[in-house]
């Protein structure tokens, strides 16, 4: 087990793709004490890890815990970027991460959302691997060297 | 990054909230933003892109000028 070999890289390596493959397959990221067990590591280790990827800017936590808030493009909480692949139902952080949604999943996508101005429903669709002509545009109202300030916001 | 109905949307918004208007894509330009940028994210090798790689994912999908640049 890599964990017990003292390699932080390969930990956070294994850290990340277990965050991942529980919100894929349950919709939900999971705790640090589920993720002690299987990887062979203890609890601590595993905040450790956590809060190094968020470091990276890989993953973000809620503030002032060690609990997966953001797995880009997953959110851990509903937002107005529902996205239903199959019969499994996610949350994209934004517009931008909806759409990355059935990109890591490489499967056919309905995401719904609203517009801001006038709270009129909004659908997109994608069917193999092509997004189908629909109404609507996407705006950036941070720049990009400014996301990081406040990832939530952004 | 919200999704509009319309750049006239987009204005409305921002002058609502007394901000200016950031930067507008088209549907088809988000989505290949959205597959260039987490296309290999699942990957075990993936890794973040360092500002100059991510600038010319913006650049591929026509985002240039000050509002995308990380360098």
């Amino acid at each position: 087990m890599v964990a017990a070999s003292g390699d932080t890289a390969a930990l956070d390596r294994d850290v990340r793709l277990a965050v991942y493959r529980r919100i894929i397959d349950e919709g939900l990221p999971p705790t640090a004490p589920e993720l002690a067990g299987p990887l062979d590591v203890d609890a601590a280790a595993i905040e450790a890890s956590l809060h190094r990827l968020e470091d990276a800017h890989m993953l973000s936590l809620a503030p002032g815990t060690s609990y997966v808030w953001m797995a880009f493009p997953f959110s851990a909480i509903p937002t107005p970027f529902e996205v239903r692949v199959g019969d499994r139902r996610y949350f994209g952080n934004c517009i931008w991460d909806a759409l990355g949604i059935p990109v890591c999943l490489d499967g056919d996508a309905t995401i719904d959302s609203y517009c801001p101005d006038c709270s009129e429903p909004l659908r997109l669709e994608i069917r193999g691997r092509s997004l189908l002509p629909a109404e609507g545009v996407i705006h950036f109202a941070v720049p990009a060297a400014r996301w990081w300030e406040d990832i939530g916001a952004t | 990054m919200l999704l509009f109905r319309s750049e006239e949307h987009v204005t409305a918004w921002s002058e609502q909230r007394g901000a200016t208007p950031g930067a507008t894509l088209t549907l088809e330009q988000g989505w290949r933003l959205a597959r260039a940028w987490f296309h290999d994210r699942l990957s075990p090798e993936w890794r973040r892109k360092t500002p100059e790689e991510t600038e010319e994912v913006f650049a591929g999908t026509g985002l240039t000028g000050p509002f995308w640049r990380l360098t």
